[in-house]
Protein backbone atom coordinates (compact mmCIF):
# COMPACT_ATOMS: atom_id res chain seq x y z
CA UNK A 1 0.00 0.00 0.00
CA UNK A 2 1.53 3.59 -1.27
CA UNK A 3 1.22 6.77 1.02
CA UNK A 4 -1.43 7.74 -1.10
CA UNK A 5 -3.31 4.83 -0.89
CA UNK A 6 -3.89 4.65 3.09
CA UNK A 7 -3.86 8.78 2.92
CA UNK A 8 -7.14 7.92 0.59
CA UNK A 9 -8.56 5.44 2.69
CA UNK A 10 -8.32 7.47 5.86
CA UNK A 11 -9.62 10.39 4.55
CA UNK A 12 -12.65 7.86 3.64
CA UNK A 13 -12.95 6.50 7.12
CA UNK A 14 -11.73 9.57 9.23
CA UNK A 15 -15.44 10.63 10.00
CA UNK A 16 -16.79 7.12 11.23
CA UNK A 17 -13.41 6.64 13.37
CA UNK A 18 -13.69 9.70 15.22
CA UNK A 19 -17.52 9.58 15.96
CA UNK A 20 -16.61 5.68 16.61
CA UNK A 21 -13.99 6.82 19.43
CA UNK A 22 -16.44 9.67 20.37
CA UNK A 23 -18.74 7.38 21.25
CA UNK A 24 -15.80 4.91 23.31
CA UNK A 25 -14.23 7.65 25.22
CA UNK A 26 -16.96 10.47 25.52
CA UNK A 27 -14.30 12.99 25.17
CA UNK A 28 -13.86 15.26 22.09
CA UNK A 29 -10.26 15.58 22.66
CA UNK A 30 -9.54 12.36 23.02
CA UNK A 31 -11.11 11.05 19.91
CA UNK A 32 -9.37 14.27 17.85
CA UNK A 33 -6.08 12.82 19.45
CA UNK A 34 -6.62 9.18 18.79
CA UNK A 35 -7.81 9.36 15.36
CA UNK A 36 -4.70 11.76 14.49
CA UNK A 37 -2.76 9.31 16.28
CA UNK A 38 -4.07 6.34 13.96
CA UNK A 39 -3.27 8.17 11.15
CA UNK A 40 0.52 9.13 12.54
CA UNK A 41 0.91 5.35 13.51
CA UNK A 42 -0.25 3.92 10.55
CA UNK A 43 1.62 5.76 8.38
CA UNK A 44 5.07 4.59 10.51
CA UNK A 45 3.54 0.84 10.39
CA UNK A 46 2.15 1.09 6.39
CA UNK A 47 4.98 -1.71 5.49
CA UNK A 48 4.23 -3.81 7.95
CA UNK A 49 0.24 -3.94 6.62
CA UNK A 50 0.33 -7.55 4.58
CA UNK A 51 -3.21 -7.18 3.55
CA UNK A 52 -5.10 -9.53 5.95
CA UNK A 53 -7.66 -7.14 6.60
CA UNK A 54 -9.07 -4.48 4.08
CA UNK A 55 -7.30 -1.29 5.56
CA UNK A 56 -10.70 0.37 6.74
CA UNK A 57 -10.13 -2.77 9.39
CA UNK A 58 -6.38 -2.17 9.86
CA UNK A 59 -6.90 1.30 10.76
CA UNK A 60 -10.17 0.75 12.92
CA UNK A 61 -7.77 -1.82 15.03
CA UNK A 62 -4.93 0.82 15.37
CA UNK A 63 -7.74 3.31 17.02
CA UNK A 64 -9.05 0.59 18.83
CA UNK A 65 -5.88 -0.04 20.35
CA UNK A 66 -5.14 3.23 21.18
CA UNK A 67 -8.23 3.55 22.54
CA UNK A 68 -7.93 0.58 25.10
CA UNK A 69 -4.37 2.54 26.12
CA UNK A 70 -6.45 5.34 27.27
CA UNK A 71 -9.64 3.71 28.69
CA UNK A 72 -8.16 0.92 30.33
CA UNK A 73 -6.92 2.90 33.36
CA UNK A 74 -9.88 4.86 33.44
CA UNK A 75 -12.97 3.32 35.63
CA UNK A 76 -16.28 2.39 33.90
CA UNK A 77 -19.22 4.62 34.63
CA UNK A 78 -22.67 3.38 35.93
CA UNK A 79 -26.03 2.12 34.27
CA UNK A 80 -27.25 5.58 35.72
CA UNK A 81 -24.80 7.98 34.67
CA UNK A 82 -28.10 9.73 33.15
CA UNK A 83 -29.48 10.06 36.90
CA UNK A 84 -26.34 11.36 38.37
CA UNK A 85 -25.66 14.27 35.36
CA UNK A 86 -29.17 15.34 35.49
CA UNK A 87 -28.73 15.92 39.11
CA UNK A 88 -25.14 17.98 38.64
CA UNK A 89 -26.69 19.47 35.79
CA UNK A 90 -29.57 21.03 38.12
CA UNK A 91 -27.48 21.95 40.45
CA UNK A 92 -25.40 23.80 37.89
CA UNK A 93 -27.05 26.96 35.96
CA UNK A 94 -23.86 27.87 33.77
CA UNK A 95 -24.70 24.36 32.44
CA UNK A 96 -27.90 25.42 31.12
CA UNK A 97 -26.72 29.18 30.52
CA UNK A 98 -24.24 27.62 28.03
CA UNK A 99 -26.34 25.05 26.54
CA UNK A 100 -29.45 27.81 25.91
CA UNK A 101 -26.48 30.33 23.95
CA UNK A 102 -25.57 27.24 21.70
CA UNK A 103 -29.45 26.29 20.79
CA UNK A 104 -30.00 30.33 20.20
CA UNK A 105 -26.72 30.71 18.08
CA UNK A 106 -25.05 27.95 16.89
CA UNK A 107 -25.66 26.17 13.22
CA UNK A 108 -25.61 22.93 15.02
CA UNK A 109 -27.43 24.00 18.04
CA UNK A 110 -30.76 22.42 17.31
CA UNK A 111 -32.42 19.92 19.79
CA UNK A 112 -34.17 16.69 18.15
CA UNK A 113 -34.78 13.47 21.03
CA UNK A 114 -33.61 10.98 18.57
CA UNK A 115 -30.03 12.44 18.66
CA UNK A 116 -30.29 12.46 22.23
CA UNK A 117 -31.33 8.63 22.58
CA UNK A 118 -28.03 8.66 20.59
CA UNK A 119 -26.01 10.61 23.24
CA UNK A 120 -28.13 8.69 25.68
CA UNK A 121 -26.83 5.25 24.73
CA UNK A 122 -22.98 6.53 24.31
CA UNK A 123 -23.24 7.40 27.73
CA UNK A 124 -24.84 4.41 29.07
CA UNK A 125 -22.72 2.04 27.34
CA UNK A 126 -19.49 3.47 28.80
CA UNK A 127 -21.15 0.85 32.10
CA UNK A 128 -20.25 -1.77 30.01
CA UNK A 129 -17.09 -4.00 30.18
CA UNK A 130 -14.87 -2.43 27.60
CA UNK A 131 -14.67 -5.53 25.23
CA UNK A 132 -18.58 -5.51 24.85
CA UNK A 133 -18.87 -1.91 24.22
CA UNK A 134 -16.33 -1.76 21.80
CA UNK A 135 -18.12 -5.14 20.19
CA UNK A 136 -21.32 -3.83 20.16
CA UNK A 137 -20.34 -0.58 18.47
CA UNK A 138 -18.16 -2.19 15.75
CA UNK A 139 -21.01 -4.60 15.12
CA UNK A 140 -24.21 -3.25 15.46
CA UNK A 141 -23.34 0.69 14.59
CA UNK A 142 -19.81 -0.01 12.58
CA UNK A 143 -21.50 -2.96 10.73
CA UNK A 144 -17.84 -5.06 10.57
CA UNK A 145 -18.39 -8.85 10.94
CA UNK A 146 -17.35 -10.93 14.02
CA UNK A 147 -14.73 -11.84 11.71
CA UNK A 148 -13.23 -8.73 11.28
CA UNK A 149 -13.98 -7.62 14.99
CA UNK A 150 -11.89 -10.66 15.95
CA UNK A 151 -8.77 -8.95 14.24
CA UNK A 152 -9.93 -5.14 15.44
CA UNK A 153 -9.85 -6.62 19.41
CA UNK A 154 -7.01 -9.35 19.15
CA UNK A 155 -9.25 -12.36 20.40
CA UNK A 156 -11.10 -15.31 19.35
CA UNK A 157 -14.81 -15.71 17.47
CA UNK A 158 -16.12 -17.14 20.78
CA UNK A 159 -15.03 -14.14 22.97
CA UNK A 160 -16.43 -11.58 20.40
CA UNK A 161 -19.70 -13.82 20.52
CA UNK A 162 -19.53 -13.39 24.42
CA UNK A 163 -18.61 -9.69 24.15
CA UNK A 164 -22.01 -8.93 21.86
CA UNK A 165 -24.34 -11.25 23.35
CA UNK A 166 -23.65 -9.83 26.39
CA UNK A 167 -23.22 -6.49 25.94
CA UNK A 168 -26.17 -6.60 24.09
CA UNK A 169 -28.36 -8.63 26.82
CA UNK A 170 -27.17 -5.78 29.55
CA UNK A 171 -27.89 -2.83 27.40
CA UNK A 172 -31.72 -4.25 26.31
CA UNK A 173 -32.33 -4.74 30.14
CA UNK A 174 -31.20 -1.56 31.31
CA UNK A 175 -33.66 0.27 28.73
CA UNK A 176 -36.08 -1.73 29.28
CA UNK A 177 -35.77 -0.98 32.87
CA UNK A 178 -34.73 2.57 32.32
CA UNK A 179 -36.59 4.27 29.31
CA UNK A 180 -39.66 5.93 29.47
CA UNK A 181 -39.94 5.69 24.95
CA UNK A 182 -40.31 2.25 25.35
CA UNK A 183 -41.74 1.14 28.73
CA UNK A 184 -44.31 3.51 30.20
CA UNK A 185 -43.17 2.75 33.84
CA UNK A 186 -39.43 3.26 33.01
CA UNK A 187 -37.70 6.07 34.99
CA UNK A 188 -36.29 8.36 32.28
CA UNK A 189 -37.94 10.68 30.42
CA UNK A 190 -35.06 13.42 30.20
CA UNK A 191 -35.65 13.25 26.14
CA UNK A 192 -38.57 14.65 26.58
CA UNK A 193 -38.16 16.99 29.32
CA UNK A 194 -35.11 18.13 27.19
CA UNK A 195 -37.26 18.73 24.14
CA UNK A 196 -39.98 21.01 26.57
CA UNK A 197 -36.77 23.13 27.45
CA UNK A 198 -35.04 23.67 24.28
CA UNK A 199 -38.38 23.31 21.84
CA UNK A 200 -41.06 24.64 24.22
CA UNK A 201 -43.09 25.46 21.38
CA UNK A 202 -43.55 22.01 19.83
CA UNK A 203 -46.05 19.57 19.76
CA UNK A 204 -44.28 16.66 21.77
CA UNK A 205 -46.11 14.08 20.99
CA UNK A 206 -46.34 14.45 17.27
CA UNK A 207 -42.05 14.26 17.56
CA UNK A 208 -41.74 11.10 19.35
CA UNK A 209 -44.49 9.39 16.87
CA UNK A 210 -41.99 9.77 13.91
CA UNK A 211 -39.48 7.40 15.67
CA UNK A 212 -39.87 3.89 14.86
CA UNK A 213 -38.68 3.12 18.63
CA UNK A 214 -41.82 4.70 19.75
CA UNK A 215 -44.07 3.47 17.20
CA UNK A 216 -43.37 0.14 17.66
CA UNK A 217 -42.91 0.28 21.22
CA UNK A 218 -45.87 -1.75 22.43
CA UNK A 219 -45.32 -4.09 20.13
CA UNK A 220 -41.93 -5.14 18.81
CA UNK A 221 -39.37 -7.49 20.95
CA UNK A 222 -37.06 -6.23 22.94
CA UNK A 223 -34.23 -7.38 20.30
CA UNK A 224 -35.95 -5.26 17.55
CA UNK A 225 -36.17 -2.55 19.83
CA UNK A 226 -32.47 -2.48 20.49
CA UNK A 227 -31.64 -3.15 16.75
CA UNK A 228 -34.25 0.09 15.86
CA UNK A 229 -32.01 2.34 18.69
CA UNK A 230 -29.10 0.97 16.83
CA UNK A 231 -30.13 2.33 13.62
CA UNK A 232 -30.55 5.52 15.07
CA UNK A 233 -26.97 5.56 15.91
CA UNK A 234 -25.74 4.06 12.57
CA UNK A 235 -27.94 7.29 10.52
CA UNK A 236 -26.35 9.98 12.86
CA UNK A 237 -23.00 11.45 13.15
CA UNK A 238 -22.09 13.04 16.64
CA UNK A 239 -19.99 15.70 14.91
CA UNK A 240 -21.68 17.09 11.43
CA UNK A 241 -25.39 16.65 12.65
CA UNK A 242 -27.40 19.41 13.38
CA UNK A 243 -27.25 18.89 17.11
CA UNK A 244 -23.99 18.22 17.11
CA UNK A 245 -22.87 21.19 19.36
CA UNK A 246 -25.33 20.91 21.72
CA UNK A 247 -25.11 17.07 22.36
CA UNK A 248 -21.10 17.75 22.54
CA UNK A 249 -21.30 20.42 25.43
CA UNK A 250 -23.44 18.33 26.79
CA UNK A 251 -21.48 15.15 26.57
CA UNK A 252 -18.01 17.18 28.10
CA UNK A 253 -20.69 17.59 30.91
CA UNK A 254 -21.69 14.26 31.44
CA UNK A 255 -18.12 13.13 31.23
CA UNK A 256 -16.46 15.86 33.62
CA UNK A 257 -19.41 14.65 36.00
CA UNK A 258 -18.71 10.98 35.88
CA UNK A 259 -14.94 11.08 36.73
CA UNK A 260 -15.54 13.24 39.47
CA UNK A 261 -18.39 10.95 41.07
CA UNK A 262 -15.74 7.81 40.16
CA UNK A 263 -13.04 9.61 42.08
CA UNK A 264 -15.04 10.19 44.84
CA UNK A 265 -16.62 6.91 44.98
CA UNK A 266 -13.94 5.05 44.05
CA UNK A 267 -16.44 2.76 41.45
CA UNK B 1 -12.84 -39.49 43.01
CA UNK B 2 -16.29 -38.39 42.64
CA UNK B 3 -18.56 -39.91 40.51
CA UNK B 4 -21.12 -37.35 39.01
CA UNK B 5 -24.03 -37.86 36.52
CA UNK B 6 -24.94 -36.32 33.57
CA UNK B 7 -27.66 -33.47 34.12
CA UNK B 8 -28.11 -35.01 37.71
CA UNK B 9 -26.86 -33.43 40.63
CA UNK B 10 -26.10 -36.13 43.09
CA UNK B 11 -25.18 -35.67 46.88
CA UNK B 12 -23.64 -38.12 49.20
CA UNK B 13 -23.45 -37.55 52.68
CA UNK B 14 -21.43 -38.43 55.80
CA UNK B 15 -20.88 -38.24 59.19
CA UNK B 16 -18.65 -35.01 59.14
CA UNK B 17 -19.42 -33.42 55.15
CA UNK B 18 -21.97 -33.54 52.78
CA UNK B 19 -21.09 -33.14 48.48
CA UNK B 20 -23.14 -32.83 45.84
CA UNK B 21 -21.95 -33.19 42.31
CA UNK B 22 -23.35 -32.54 38.80
CA UNK B 23 -21.84 -33.13 35.07
CA UNK B 24 -23.45 -31.80 32.09
CA UNK B 25 -21.83 -31.43 28.51
CA UNK B 26 -22.19 -28.48 26.47
CA UNK B 27 -21.54 -27.91 22.71
CA UNK B 28 -19.44 -24.34 22.77
CA UNK B 29 -16.32 -22.77 23.45
CA UNK B 30 -14.44 -23.25 26.67
CA UNK B 31 -13.88 -19.41 26.47
CA UNK B 32 -17.23 -18.43 26.46
CA UNK B 33 -18.09 -21.00 29.61
CA UNK B 34 -14.98 -19.71 31.65
CA UNK B 35 -16.22 -16.19 30.98
CA UNK B 36 -20.09 -16.73 31.99
CA UNK B 37 -18.52 -18.44 35.25
CA UNK B 38 -15.99 -15.45 35.46
CA UNK B 39 -17.99 -12.43 34.86
CA UNK B 40 -19.42 -11.64 38.64
CA UNK B 41 -21.38 -8.26 37.63
CA UNK B 42 -23.10 -10.80 34.71
CA UNK B 43 -23.97 -13.97 37.03
CA UNK B 44 -27.80 -13.36 37.90
CA UNK B 45 -28.61 -12.32 34.15
CA UNK B 46 -28.23 -15.96 32.99
CA UNK B 47 -28.00 -18.43 36.02
CA UNK B 48 -31.44 -18.57 37.69
CA UNK B 49 -29.94 -20.06 41.02
CA UNK B 50 -28.08 -16.64 41.86
CA UNK B 51 -29.94 -13.35 43.09
CA UNK B 52 -26.78 -11.48 43.04
CA UNK B 53 -22.45 -11.79 43.17
CA UNK B 54 -20.48 -8.76 43.92
CA UNK B 55 -17.19 -8.55 43.76
CA UNK B 56 -14.40 -9.68 41.19
CA UNK B 57 -13.93 -13.71 40.47
CA UNK B 58 -10.00 -13.23 40.73
CA UNK B 59 -7.77 -15.08 42.39
CA UNK B 60 -7.67 -14.49 46.13
CA UNK B 61 -10.48 -11.86 45.58
CA UNK B 62 -13.58 -12.31 47.87
CA UNK B 63 -17.10 -12.39 45.91
CA UNK B 64 -20.77 -11.63 47.91
CA UNK B 65 -22.98 -14.41 46.46
CA UNK B 66 -27.03 -14.20 47.08
CA UNK B 67 -28.99 -17.84 46.31
CA UNK B 68 -32.02 -18.92 45.81
CA UNK B 69 -31.76 -21.13 48.13
CA UNK B 70 -31.43 -18.56 51.43
CA UNK B 71 -32.37 -15.07 50.25
CA UNK B 72 -31.80 -13.60 52.99
CA UNK B 73 -28.36 -14.98 53.68
CA UNK B 74 -24.75 -13.07 51.72
CA UNK B 75 -22.28 -16.12 51.20
CA UNK B 76 -18.65 -14.14 51.76
CA UNK B 77 -16.56 -16.44 49.46
CA UNK B 78 -12.83 -16.54 48.85
CA UNK B 79 -11.84 -17.33 45.18
CA UNK B 80 -9.18 -20.29 45.75
CA UNK B 81 -8.02 -21.15 42.46
CA UNK B 82 -8.35 -20.44 38.72
CA UNK B 83 -6.99 -21.98 36.09
CA UNK B 84 -8.15 -20.55 32.92
CA UNK B 85 -10.83 -22.28 30.70
CA UNK B 86 -10.33 -25.29 33.05
CA UNK B 87 -11.28 -25.01 36.93
CA UNK B 88 -12.32 -22.51 39.58
CA UNK B 89 -13.34 -23.11 42.97
CA UNK B 90 -14.51 -20.51 45.41
CA UNK B 91 -15.33 -21.01 49.09
CA UNK B 92 -15.05 -20.42 52.79
CA UNK B 93 -14.26 -22.38 55.93
CA UNK B 94 -17.54 -24.18 55.73
CA UNK B 95 -17.08 -25.51 52.65
CA UNK B 96 -15.45 -25.25 48.88
CA UNK B 97 -17.23 -25.29 45.35
CA UNK B 98 -15.76 -26.49 42.40
CA UNK B 99 -16.01 -25.72 38.98
CA UNK B 100 -14.55 -27.88 36.17
CA UNK B 101 -14.08 -28.06 31.94
CA UNK B 102 -12.67 -30.44 30.17
CA UNK B 103 -12.94 -30.88 26.21
CA UNK B 104 -14.09 -34.11 25.15
CA UNK B 105 -14.07 -33.78 21.96
CA UNK B 106 -16.28 -32.80 18.84
CA UNK B 107 -17.14 -29.37 20.43
CA UNK B 108 -18.38 -31.06 23.59
CA UNK B 109 -16.99 -29.83 27.16
CA UNK B 110 -17.96 -31.23 30.04
CA UNK B 111 -18.68 -29.22 32.72
CA UNK B 112 -18.67 -30.00 36.74
CA UNK B 113 -19.12 -28.44 39.49
CA UNK B 114 -19.28 -29.78 43.32
CA UNK B 115 -19.54 -28.81 46.34
CA UNK B 116 -18.27 -30.00 49.46
CA UNK B 117 -19.36 -29.01 52.77
CA UNK B 118 -18.43 -29.84 56.31
CA UNK B 119 -16.14 -29.94 58.93
CA UNK B 120 -16.04 -31.00 62.78
CA UNK B 121 -19.12 -28.99 63.64
CA UNK B 122 -21.29 -30.31 60.66
CA UNK B 123 -23.35 -32.71 62.43
CA UNK B 124 -24.89 -30.25 64.57
CA UNK B 125 -26.25 -27.87 61.62
CA UNK B 126 -26.36 -30.95 59.01
CA UNK B 127 -30.15 -30.45 59.25
CA UNK B 128 -30.59 -27.36 58.61
CA UNK B 129 -28.86 -26.74 55.01
CA UNK B 130 -31.34 -27.13 52.68
CA UNK B 131 -30.66 -29.79 49.37
CA UNK B 132 -28.52 -28.33 46.26
CA UNK B 133 -29.93 -30.93 44.21
CA UNK B 134 -32.60 -28.94 42.04
CA UNK B 135 -30.44 -25.92 42.51
CA UNK B 136 -27.36 -27.55 40.55
CA UNK B 137 -29.02 -28.83 38.20
CA UNK B 138 -31.00 -25.57 37.64
CA UNK B 139 -27.33 -23.90 37.23
CA UNK B 140 -26.23 -26.86 35.01
CA UNK B 141 -29.21 -26.25 32.74
CA UNK B 142 -28.57 -22.39 32.82
CA UNK B 143 -24.69 -22.30 31.99
CA UNK B 144 -25.88 -25.14 29.19
CA UNK B 145 -28.39 -23.10 27.38
CA UNK B 146 -26.49 -19.66 27.85
CA UNK B 147 -23.04 -20.73 26.42
CA UNK B 148 -24.75 -22.90 23.42
CA UNK B 149 -26.75 -19.74 22.49
CA UNK B 150 -23.49 -17.38 22.42
CA UNK B 151 -22.31 -19.89 20.13
CA UNK B 152 -24.92 -20.45 18.09
CA UNK B 153 -25.59 -16.49 18.01
CA UNK B 154 -24.45 -13.99 15.26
Amino acid sequence: MTQDELTETFQTVQGQLKSYILRIAASVEDAKDIVQDTYLRATEKRETFRGDSSVKTWLFTIASNLAKDNLRVKKRWVENVTDITKEAALSNPAFFSEAMQIRATSPQGQFEIKEHIVFCFTCISKSLPLEQQLSIFLKEVYEFKVSEIVQILDTTEAMVKYYLHTGRSKMIQVFDNRCALINKEGVCHQCSELNGIFNPQQQQQEELVKLDLVKQAEKADKEHLFDLRMQLLQEIDPFESPAAELQLHHLEHNRTVMETFLKKNDQ
Amino acid sequence: MIQTQLNKATTVRKTFSRTTSISTEIVSDPGIIWALLTNASDFSRWNSTITSLEGKIELGKKIQLRSILDAKRVFKLSIKEMVPENRLTWGDAMGKRTFTLVSIGNGLIRFTMIEKIGGPLFPLFAGMIPSFDASFEQFAADLKKESETIMNAN
